[in-house]
Order: structure tokens, then sequence, then C-alpha cells
């Protein structure tokens, strides 16, 4: 659904789409099972995208057992290529966030996933611990896929919507992590009993991975767009879409202090589900002595809550919107990231194998939400470099599994236990700047919204563009956004009167 | 309230002692009556060709009836402690239940009075790692009572390398270029479609 890039499009011939749309034309609501383009063919190519970025980069976990004795590696191998799994992505996602600001997420997802394809096809043929944890490396880039996938449901999709749209899209894209413990050994299984003998059994297995990467990215490529309207080029070609400057969507990004609070409460929710995934399924195996296929089923299903409890994190960010504004958002999040961190700490005190699979679960739900209800916030924090900030967090995320790592899971330091047990204190500690997040027009966790003048959306995101940038009229998608985003203010948004040139949400 | 309380907690400890006496049975109590000898060529062997001939059998110089209770005998390829170092997975521990240092069955037969030889060809899943081979005797629980090793109490002496295959094919080499080249050349073809259909669109 294409509208012809003329520049004489007036609002008296809307474009048709299948949603109801805001000013922005971004969907004000969510149908999980259309496709219908371009708002939820958006979402479905996005998850599925990201989805099989996860199952790469995880593909090698669940098969560990057969790889540390094929290629000989030591318990400092493996911990060294998981922190490696995980440190690409760091700086990937800061620059997909600016690379989908510049030239949109269609072109920057696909672009990253088919360049990174490589990395898992030759994972195949490793052969030593250097070259294991170089495979693994150039894989986890493929992560930050996450931030287009965000990036790409913040522009379709609206403030009512946008955090349930995030938090479905992220979680059944995090949901990979926990397939893959039990597509890899399945697909292992079957390799081996069509006659190979095990240590190629392994290999062949990381072509399934590395095809659906490949397939997913050409999706993309052929089926998708970077916003209802139109792709970046064809509207940056025909006038209706401003080309930005890149120096000044990442000043004002990095700037923000609120993007750097989440980018490392962001590492205590995703960062630690990160590093479970890289961890959990040897940690069954070795300390419960089960069979490889079990360890990879009861490792999975700390994936598979994502299926539910992320996009949960959303739904309950929206629904605390709608009551309580971003203040609700704010509660919500710090309060069930807080959750997580305390059932971490059981995990590792626990010592039978069905105590420590409901726990497990338990925790999975609490900080799987948690990452949902962040990125409920993030949409809200900048409008002009949402790509940067979404980068920013998502980075973030990984930093924050690369620490958890090097710190409790590399070598024989610490038994996984203890390594579990005081990877919870750390999410408690590192969730508690959630409190310093403060938005002048809407408050903070214990401050309500600024009186000393009457703070607005405007002022918030007009302060990113500079009075000449705003002379030539660059400033009006924030505008838009800054008028759509009044619903942030909880209950109040009824006594407030709206703006005259305010223009109601567009029915088809 | 108290007495029932006071009855579950001895039941409790009580069953903890009757697992130290029925199930878990520890290396250190186990006599080393067995002789275990291991024969193969010089250099590094390698997994899925060469092979090694184990010879086993009752150390003759204990009294006539300590194999009485012996009814099968299990022949295991074992890690020496060089190639435990940093691998938790392999560890040497006292209980049975819980060691891992022995985790490749040679052979599982019943037990005879005379000493037995046994050509073992190395199975193409051995990893690469420093070996040697320990022979448990089990009784008709299946529970180990006795074994021997083709080395010394500190796995020092008459050890062996293996070198495992590697797994690689030259099948599996080509299809991963390939695919690889594949995708980047395509990405690149998407790139140059899409620049020709901008430009047609601007004329």
């Amino acid at each position: 659904m294409e509208i012809e890039g003329q520049a004489t499009v007036k609002e008296s011939q809307p474009p048709k789409f299948a949603l109801l749309v805001d000013s922005e034309h971004k969907a004000t609501e969510f149908h999980l099972f259309s496709s219908a383009a371009p708002h939820m063919r958006a979402f479905h190519l996005s998850w599925i995208s990201f989805f099989s970025c996860f199952v790469s980069t995880f593909a090698a976990p669940p098969l560990l057992p057969i790889i540390r004795d094929n290629l000989n590696l030591t318990a400092t191998d493996i911990g060294n290529a998981g922190v490696a799994s995980v440190s690409g992505a760091v700086f990937a996602r800061i620059a997909m966030g600016t690379a989908c600001d510049l030239f949109g997420p269609r072109l920057a997802s696909a672009s990253l996933i088919l360049l990174t394809a490589p990395a898992v096809y030759f994972t195949s043929i490793a052969s030593s611990p250097i070259s294991f944890l170089l495979v693994r490396f150039f894989t986890g880039f493929s992560l930050a896929t996450f931030v287009s996938a965000q990036f790409w449901m913040s522009s379709m999709f609206s403030g009512p919507v946008v955090g349930t749209a995030n938090g479905v899209a992220a979680g059944w894209g995090n949901l990979g992590g926990g397939a893959t413990q039990l597509i890899m050994p399945l697909v292992f299984s079957l390799i081996r009993d069509i006659g190979a003998v095990k240590f190629t059994a392994w290999r062949v297995a990381f072509f399934i991975p590395a095809l659906f990467q490949t397939l997913s990215a050409f999706a993309i490529l052929i089926f998708g767009q970077d916003l209802p309207d139109g792709n970046y080029q064809r509207l940056q070609n025909s006038g209706n879409k401003q080309k930005d400057k890149f120096s000044r969507v990442f000043y004002h990004g990095i700037t923000n202090y609120r993007g750097w609070i989440l980018a490392l409460t962001y590492g205590y929710c995703f960062g630690v589900e990160l590093t479970v995934d890289n961890i959990i399924a040897e940690y069954f195996y070795d300390r419960f002595n089960l069979k490889l296929h079990t360890a990879g089923i009861i490792a999975a299903s700390f994936g598979l809550a994502n299926i539910v409890s992320r996009p949960a994190g959303g739904v309950l960010s929206d629904m605390m919107a709608k009551r309580f504004g971003m203040r609700g958002r704010l509660w919500a999040l710090w309060a069930v990231q807080t959750l997580g961190g305390v059932f971490c700490i059981i995990l590792g005190q626990v010592g039978s194998l069905t105590a420590s699979i409901v726990v497990m679960i338990v925790f999975s739900v609490f900080v799987q939400a948690a990452c949902g209800l962040t990125f409920g916030v993030v949409p809200f924090v900048s409008r002009r470099s949402l790509g940067v900030i979404s980068g920013m967090t998502g980075g973030g995320g990984n930093v924050g599994a690369v620490l958890t790592q090097l710190i409790f899971f590399k070598g024989s330091k610490y038994s996984k236990e203890t390594g579990i047990t005081l990877m919870g204190v750390m999410i408690v500690c590192c969730t508690l700047p959630i409190f310093l997040i403060y938005f002048p027009q809407w408050g903070g966790m214990f401050c309500g919204p600024s009186s000393e003048k009457i703070a607005t959306e405007e002022d918030y995101y007009l302060s990113e563009w500079s009075s000449k940038e705003q002379g030539k009229g660059l400033h009006q998608a924030s505008l838009k956004f800054a008028d759509n985003s009044r619903s942030e203010r909880g209950r109040r948004v009824h006594s407030q009167t709206l703006p005259s040139n305010a223009t109601p949400s567009a029915n088809v | 309230m108290a007495a029932r309380v006071l009855v579950l907690a001895s039941i409790l400890i009580f069953s903890c002692f009757a697992e130290t006496c029925y199930g878990v049975i520890s290396f250190s109590s186990l006599q080393r009556t067995l002789v275990v000898t291991a024969s193969h060529r010089q250099g590094l062997l390698k997994a899925g060709e060469d092979k090694i001939t184990v010879r086993w059998g009752l150390n003759q110089s204990f009294p006539a009836g300590t194999d009485s209770s012996y009814k099968t005998i299990k022949v295991q390829l074992c890690y020496a402690p060089i190639s435990q170092v940093d691998r938790a997975w392999r560890k040497t521990e006292d209980h049975l239940n819980k060691d891992k240092t022995c985790q490749f069955k040679i052979v599982k037969k019943p037990y005879t009075n005379v000493n037995e030889t046994l050509e073992w060809t190395i199975e193409r899943d051995v990893p690469t790692a420093t070996f040697f081979i320990r022979a448990y005797a089990l009784d008709s629980d299946d529970h180990e009572v006795a074994y021997g090793q083709n080395t010394d109490a500190e796995k020092k002496t008459n050890l062996f390398e293996i070198q495992a295959i590697t797994g690689r094919h030259v099948s599996l080499d080509i299809a991963s270029v390939c695919f690889s080249a594949f995708s980047v050349v395509s990405l690149m073809g998407f790139f140059f479609m899409e620049k020709r259909k901008a430009r047609k669109s601007q004329q």
C-alpha cells in the first residue's frame, strides 16, 4: 500500500489503511492475526527476522557438550565465546540505531542480516577455540536487528499501542533464544540418526539457522516498507521526508541522559536474558546430570516464556499509561525488574531439579516483562533521535550481558549457582536508577510534571531542533508526534483543552 | 504436634543415611584387585583408525575367592588429570554416581576367571585428550565392587593421547563458502535494483 510520491498530495485525499491511524499514519490499533500492509506486515517481518537472528546467535549453547569435545574447548574458552557472542552487538546496535534514522529500518536490518549470515555458515567449519570465538562474535552482530525491529514498530504504531507492538515484536523475536535450544538438538539428532557421526552432525545442523536467516532478509527486502507512507528513499526523493544530518541526530541522542539510564537498566533485564540463554543448558546438563535433549528442553522453556511475558510487559506498560501516564510506565518497570532480580537470587539457591525449573520460569516471566516495559518508555525519550536512543538502550542490554558473563560466568572462579545468585543481586542494584528518570511534561517516579511554566510535549520534542532548523520546517514530524504523545499524561489528558490545530485521529 | 515433627525429621535424617548405605558407592572404598594393561602403536593415536589392545584379569596375589561376587566386567576409557583442567564436565568425584572421569565404554561383558584380551578400535566420537584405561568389576546388582587401571594411583604413568576426527568434510567447506558468497552478492544485487528503481521514478 504505497502512495505515489507526488509533492501535491493533499489531506483531502487521505490514503486508505486497513487499521485506524493517527496524523502521522501510524496505526492506533494492533491486530495480531492480520498481515495487512504496511503496519501488520512490518510487524510480522520484523519479529520473524529478529527471531532468526536469535536462533543463529544462540545455536551453539545447546550443542556445547558436543562442540566442546570436538574443538577441545576449556571452560574458559566457552566463557570467552559466550562473552564474544553478545559483545559485538554493543556497538552494532548503536550503529544500527543511527542507520535506521538515516536510511530506514528496512535496508538497515536486511543488510545486517545478510552480512552476518556468512558467520553462521562458517560456524560449520570452525576447528579451534579461536575460530569458534570468532564465528560466535560475528554472528552476535545480528542481534542489532533488535534495534531496527523496535524502530520499525515505533514508526508504524502510535502511542496507545506502541508498547504492545514493541513488546510482541521483541518478545517473539527473543523467542528464538528459547526455540533454538529445542531446534538445534532436534536437528542434530535427526542428522546423526541419518548416519553422520556426532562431530559432523553438529556442523551440518548449523546450516538450518543460516538458511532461515538469509531467507528472512529476502522477505524484508521484497515485502517490507519503512514508513506507513512508503520507503525512505522514495519519500526523500519526492520531498515528503527530509533527510536528516547524522551529527545532529547522534548528538541529540547521546546527550539525553534518559537514554543512558535506560541503557543501564536494560542491561539488567535483557542482558541477563542473554546471559541465561548462554549458560542455562550447560547448567542443567552438568548440575543435574540430564541428557542433552532434556537439558535443551528445560533451557528452552526460559526463552519460550517470551511468547507471552515480554508482550505482557508491553501491554502492562500501555495499560499503566492509560491510567497513570508515563509515571505509571516507570513504576511498573521498576517493580517488575526488581522482582526479577529477587527470583534470580532464589534460582541460584535452590538445589532440586523441580524447584529450579519452577523458579527459572517465574524468573524468566519477570525479566522478560521488564524488557517489554522498557520499550514502552523508549519511544518517548526522543523523536528526532529515536534510532540512536533505541540503539543505546539495546546496546546497553548487550553490555549488561558482557559484564555479567565476564564477572560471574567465565572460567571456574564461581560455580554457576553462585554466579546466578550474584547476578540477581546486581539486577536489583542496577534497577534503582529508574528513580532518576524525569520528563518535565509528565513527571518521574517521585515527582509530578514541572509546574514552573506549564511544560508541554511540544517544548520537550522541539528542544531537539534549533530555531534555524525549525525555520526550515524540519520539525514537522516531531510536532505531530508531540501532539499524539499527549496520551502519556494519563487520565489528566481529558481535563486539558487540546490546541485548536490538532488533527483528530484519521478514520478510514 | 511436636512428636509428629520429630518423627518426620528423624525419617528424613535416616533416609539420608540410608542413601549412603544403598545407592552411593565411593571410589575410595573399592579394592584394586584387577590388573589392566593397554598396548598400542607409538605416537598420537587417531580416533576411528587406531586400535588399542586391552588385557585384564584378576591379580593372582589376592586370595582365591576374592572374585566370588564379580558378575560383570566394564572396561572404560578415562580422562587423565591433564585433560580435566578447567573442564568441570570431566571432573573426578569420589562418589561414583557423580564421577565423570570415565565417559567412554570400551566393553561390558560377563566376568570370567581367566585373563581376557580385547582389540578395540577407537570410536569416532572420542575427543582429543590424554587417557588411561580402567576396568570395574560389578556384582549382580550392577554395583562396582572392585577396579583395576593401566596407570598408577596418581594417574601419571602409561597415559596415551588420542586425536579426534575433525568432523569436517570438503563438501561442507564448499557449501559454507558458496552460501556465504551468495548472501553477500544477493544483498548487493538488491541495492543495485533499488537504486535503479529510484532513478527511474525520478525521471
